[in-house]
């Protein structure tokens, strides 16, 4: 391993004392002089047509500014993927469900906004409304969108190899059934912005996001405006998890407004509109057949899926892809077929959410795979270590396994785990399951079709030289992205760690696609690692001509020039440096030549010292037909062992210790590299047994507060054992893949593994309620 | 955003000041303690008061009072408190339980006991063990003081008993008899944040160590509009020697002395099921415990 002064090494998060102190300041802390607060008037129904907006009765209220509906804001189609623009900035022709938005009020304060808002009058025409996926998909369902009468807003259909040929030549074949619920993205900043219009036509908006970038698309396009004259600007983000990975309407309705009243306009989620706007965990109905040989060689993979989408497309076309080709691996399998539904109901739009489309799928089919290998008599671990993939291969889709560090993760967490001496010897209510997961490092194409770099990054130096300013669009939302990317550059430049100042999330910065599908440290940190590497090119050219010694004989280190070839009398830059800057404090004295002084020279040679970086992909495996969700440049692989006590008169389940081995290529700040596995174990175990956004019999949320909807608390975390194991991926900056995601795909199956294991039911139904599992085991030995 | 609607705020240094304050507002001031569960009703508008009047300024009303054969416990004490006094956690181990699962420990670093009972929430931690244990409490208004059993006190989800110009002022605990024993079982999702799917208080007094039991009181919560008596449980363990098949017994009839509903927490077919599993428990505990009392 190479010697590192920076990376690798578990340094400090840039924003830490920011965020510990409160000095960080959030969208909705952000205010103006003159600011206008905006309220949005949502539908109350599921489905419906819209006969009448009368908001006359608003605008009589004093302290109102302005009202927009879409008379206002025209009916220009967004979404994600432009194949699939579904939606407007507010309801025309009929709402789609209860929450979809019709009109946004400005007064100057929220009490008189709300006010206002409840006095728009619309007449409605009512709809029949559907809030399931087969309800919507029956024989003469109303459609919910003209443009998809059967309600199947996207399918695919994929087969690698030859399924039913495969299956032939199987000796255990077996198909089982899985459903998980809404997941809700549970971050704790609602989603909020502040627009402003200024006299020159500019917009600048601050919102809570993960991609800046697409949101300053959409707001060009959907308010016509250029796209140099949108700056988005993201302030510190309290998570995003996917649901902040496109626009919002109040991004959109807040800029309107700004634009129409010329005053800055701040909009804020409630938790309830939150849940609302959702953008979350689809629901995911999988039926998988599985055929194996009886050495437990995996075979063929069968995958049907229907996802519930809710009212508009979002992320979804993504999200059914996802469903079938991330079980493209970590195993060998030859042969998989797969059918994917995403279906339009009445309820809140899902989208992409950590592990985005793969979570279901992963566990059912690592349950599915603990059940065959039971069947087989074949230890767990055993089967799974003899089907996975190893570095250099190429799935049945097309996914270049350039690194993968998969057999290492199932070893470290079996042997960290003590697994031989638990698996089948513990007592009765305890247990222990093993699952292994799979993940993309960054989308290997933008979410619109373009040539256009995923990552770019900017460095200049301080006049004097001491300080490097590193621009970036990447979007720092908890994750650590400024961290690391801070990292890097400080490493590449062979500067200090804190020798570097981040300047992100910022449209005006440069281009960045964002904080989604686990993107930012492979592909924003190429641009960085780039941009670092050129001023420190530029620096060293100045010296060397100043000194006369080539630049291969030079390298920058922790803040200092290395002299490769010996001592050099470099007395000259000093005694000028030191002229230059009298009286200044901090003046070089060591007897080494500071990174410091030599790029002051610079300055004073060149002017300046600017650099830039830019990322895309190279060519990506693939040439059919949605090839592009699923291919990466690198893929991350994790495996985990969790063990759980089962109350067995109850049914509650208690998570007693988690072990997590994650293939993150290089980690480039070891504690971060930890803080993600934890977050993602958290969010899994949540989903495993506790979340479900649950709706009533009108189709409005039933639980939209952190006291019903259940995301874990603190106390319901066991201790995780982390394990970072590193396979230097080539594809990466430094060797760096993704952790991001990844690390959510083993947890959920790993639970319902160890349930197994405890009480012997298999439970296909998420979540793993007390009375679920009660419901379960009573089954079972009611059976006997 | 849920915004927080205009109210006055009073501060009363006393007693009689509060209760002078509280009943010329007529109904339209609420007093307020921990404010976990007020300000959030009033966010949401469920509740408007005009008024509110905090008791945080009471002398007396924030502490635990040990007195000759009781204890007197101030409505303002937090919850946090009651699970740090060693003479709650000795003398009063039912409810030190109960205190420990409330809400969260950042709810129990605010919330009131007080809070706990006047809001006559049907899921509320504190009731059950509190009423299973025969507490009293007393209520002040600017006429006179009155003082009445807690469980007389509810009448069902959010109403009791309470005058619109009373304070409760603090709860009566007597001194738990010699040989008796209690615990106090909520079955949630999570360990924390946690409205009980079901809960169960069992108080049990002993004769002797090895005696019949002569008194016992079955506490099932979440279950009913109000914690309720599992009746026929307590009959049965009246005046019998208790044996792990008498607790059986009892538990199993517990699950019939209550009619549950479905909600968004649980079907009332579990709840039923759920309240044999908590009543068998509790009462285990209190058993082992009775005995062990002095």
């Amino acid at each position: 391993m190479k010697d590192f002064s920076v990376i690798n090494k578990r340094l400090p998060r840039v924003d830490a004392w920011s965020k510990v102190t409160g000095e960080a300041r959030y969208a909705a802390d952000l205010s103006m002089p003159n600011m206008l607060y905006a309220v949005l008037f949502q539908s109350p129904l599921a489905h419906a047509k819209i006969l009448n907006i009368d908001t006359s009765a608003a605008k009589k209220i004093v302290g109102v500014k302005d009202i927009v509906t879409y008379k206002e804001a025209g009916t220009i189609r967004y979404g994600v993927s432009p194949a699939r623009y579904d939606e407007t900035m507010f309801c025309y022709d009929k709402v789609r469900y209860v929450g979809d938005e019709i009109a946004a009020v400005a007064a100057i304060d929220f009490e008189t906004a709300m006010e206002a808002a409840s006095l728009i009058k619309v007449d409605y025409e009512e709809l029949p409304f559907y809030l399931n996926v087969f309800d919507a998909i029956k024989e003469g369902a109303v459609p919910i969108h003209d443009d998809y009468p059967n309600n199947i807003g996207a399918e695919v259909h994929q087969e690698f190899g030859n399924v039913e040929d495969a299956f032939k030549e199987c000796d255990y074949i077996r198909t089982d059934r899985f459903v998980n619920k809404k997941q809700d993205g549970g971050f704790l900043e609602p989603q909020a912005c502040l627009a402003y219009y200024d006299m020159n036509g500019n917009l600048t908006l601050y919102t809570s996001t993960q991609t800046p970038h697409y949101v300053q698309r959409t707001v060009s396009m959907v308010l016509n405006i250029p796209i140099g004259k949108v700056r988005v600007v993201k302030p510190y983000v309290g998570g995003g998890f996917g649901p902040k990975a496109s626009a919002n309407t109040i991004e959109l309705a807040a800029s309107l407004l700004s634009m129409r009243t010329g005053r800055p306009v701040k909009m804020v989620m409630n938790r309830e509109q939150v849940f609302m706007h959702s953008r979350g965990r689809h629901q995911f109905y999988h039926e998988l057949t599985t055929g194996v040989k009886k050495d437990g060689t995996i075979h063929a993979l069968k995958n049907t899926c229907y996802l519930d989408g809710g009212a508009y497309s979002s992320f979804g076309i993504a999200t059914v892809y996802y469903a079938g080709s991330l079980l493209g691996a970590p195993y060998r399998l030859p042969n998989m077929k797969y059918d994917g539904y995403r279906v339009y109901t009445n309820k809140p739009a899902c989208g992409a959410q950590r592990g985005h489309g793969g979570v279901a799928a992963r566990a059912a089919w690592e349950q599915q795979l603990d059940i065959i290998a039971g069947e087989l008599g074949i230890d767990p671990i055993e089967f799974r270590l003899k089907n996975v993939r190893e570095k250099g291969e190429v799935t049945c889709n097309d996914f270049n396994l350039s690194s993968f560090g998969m057999k290492e993760c199932l070893e470290a967490i079996r042997d960290r785990s003590d697994w031989k001496n638990k698996k089948g010897k513990l007592p009765k209510g305890k247990g222990i399951g093993v699952a292994c997961g799979f993940f993309v490092s960054g989308a290997g194409y933008p979410i619109y079709r373009s040539e256009t770099f995923h990552s770019t990054a900017m460095i200049k130096l301080s006049e004097d030289g001491g300080t490097v300013e590193l621009y970036t669009a990447a979007a720092e939302i908890g994750q650590g992205s400024d961290t690391v990317l801070t990292m890097m550059a400080a490493e590449a430049l062979g500067v200090r760690y804190e020798d570097v100042k981040i300047y992100s999330g910022d449209t005006d910065f440069g281009v960045d696609l964002g904080a989604y599908s686990s993107r930012q440290t492979l592909m924003s940190g190429h641009a960085v690692k780039q941009a670092a590497e050129d001023v420190k090119r530029q620096v060293l050219e100045v010296l060397s001509k100043r000194l006369n010694i080539p630049v291969e004989d030079m390298d920058i280190k922790d803040g200092y020039i290395v002299f490769k070839k010996g001592p050099v009398d470099f007395s000259g830059i000093r005694s000028y440096y030191i002229k230059e800057h009298r009286g200044w404090a901090e003046q070089p004295s060591d007897d080494r030549l500071t990174f410091k002084e030599a790029a002051r020279i610079a300055y004073i040679e060149r002017g300046t010292i600017v650099s830039t970086g830019a990322y895309k992909p190279g060519e990506l495996g693939g040439k059919y037909k949605g090839a592009t969700v699923g291919t990466s440049p690198a893929y991350g692989c994790s495996a985990q062992i969790v063990e759980v006590t089962v109350d067995m008169e109850t049914g509650k389940v208690t998570v007693d210790k988690m072990t997590d081995a994650h293939d993150c290529g290089f980690a480039i700040n070891r504690t971060n590299v930890e803080g993600q596995m934890q977050g993602s174990l958290s969010m899994g175990l949540g989903e495993a047994l506790f979340e479900e956004v649950k709706f009533d019999e009108k189709g409005r949320v039933a639980n939209p507060t952190f006291g019903e909807y259940r995301i874990p608390t603190a106390l319901d975390m066991p201790n995780v054992n982390t394990i970072i194991i590193e396979s230097d991926e080539p594809n990466g900056p430094f060797g760096a893949k993704e952790v991001g995601e990844g690390a959510i795909m083993p947890t959920i199956p790993a639970i319902l593994n160890a349930i197994y294991d405890a009480v012997g039911v298999r439970i296909d139904e998420l979540p793993v309620t007390s009375e679920r599992l009660y419901n379960a085991i009573k089954e079972k030995e009611r059976k006997k | 955003m849920l915004l927080l609607p205009r109210f006055d705020y009073e501060e009363p240094k006393d007693l009689s000041e509060a209760c002078k304050i509280l009943a010329g507002l007529k109904g339209n001031g609420k007093i307020i303690a921990g404010g976990t569960d007020l300000l959030v009703n009033m966010k949401k508008g469920l509740v408007s008061p005009s008024c509110l009047v905090s008791i945080g300024r009471i002398p007396g009303l924030s502490e635990i009072e040990p007195q000759n054969s009781s204890i007197f416990i101030g409505s303002n004490l937090i919850v946090a408190k009651l699970t740090e006094f060693a003479l709650i956690r000795k003398r009063y181990p039912m409810l030190y339980e109960a205190a420990s699962v409330l809400g969260s420990p950042l709810i129990r670093n605010r919330a009131t006991i007080g809070g706990n009972i006047v809001t006559a929430r049907p899921a509320a931690d504190l009731p059950p063990p509190l009423i299973a244990m025969g507490a009293k409490i007393k209520l002040k208004n600017k006429r006179g003081e009155r003082e009445i059993e807690l469980e007389k006190f509810f009448k069902g989800p959010g109403e009791t008993i309470i005058k619109q110009d009373e304070i409760l002022t603090g709860i009566i605990l007597d001194e738990p008899p010699m040989f008796s024993g209690g615990s106090y079982i909520k079955l949630g999702h999570r360990k924390a944040l946690e409205i009980a799917i079901v809960a169960v208080a069992s108080f049990i007094t002993l004769d002797k160590p090895d005696g019949i039991i002569v008194d016992a009181k079955v506490i099932l919560s979440s279950v009913a509009p109000k914690a309720i008596h599992a009746v026929s449980a307590e009959k049965t363990l009246i005046g019998e020697k208790p044996t792990n098949k008498l607790i059986e017994k009892a538990a199993n009839l517990a699950s019939g002395d209550c009619t549950p509903i479905d909600d968004i927490r649980g079907s009332a077919e579990y709840r039923c099921a759920m309240v044999e599993v908590l009543t068998k428990r509790t009462l285990t505990a209190a058993l082992k415990q009775a005995k062990k009392s002095r």
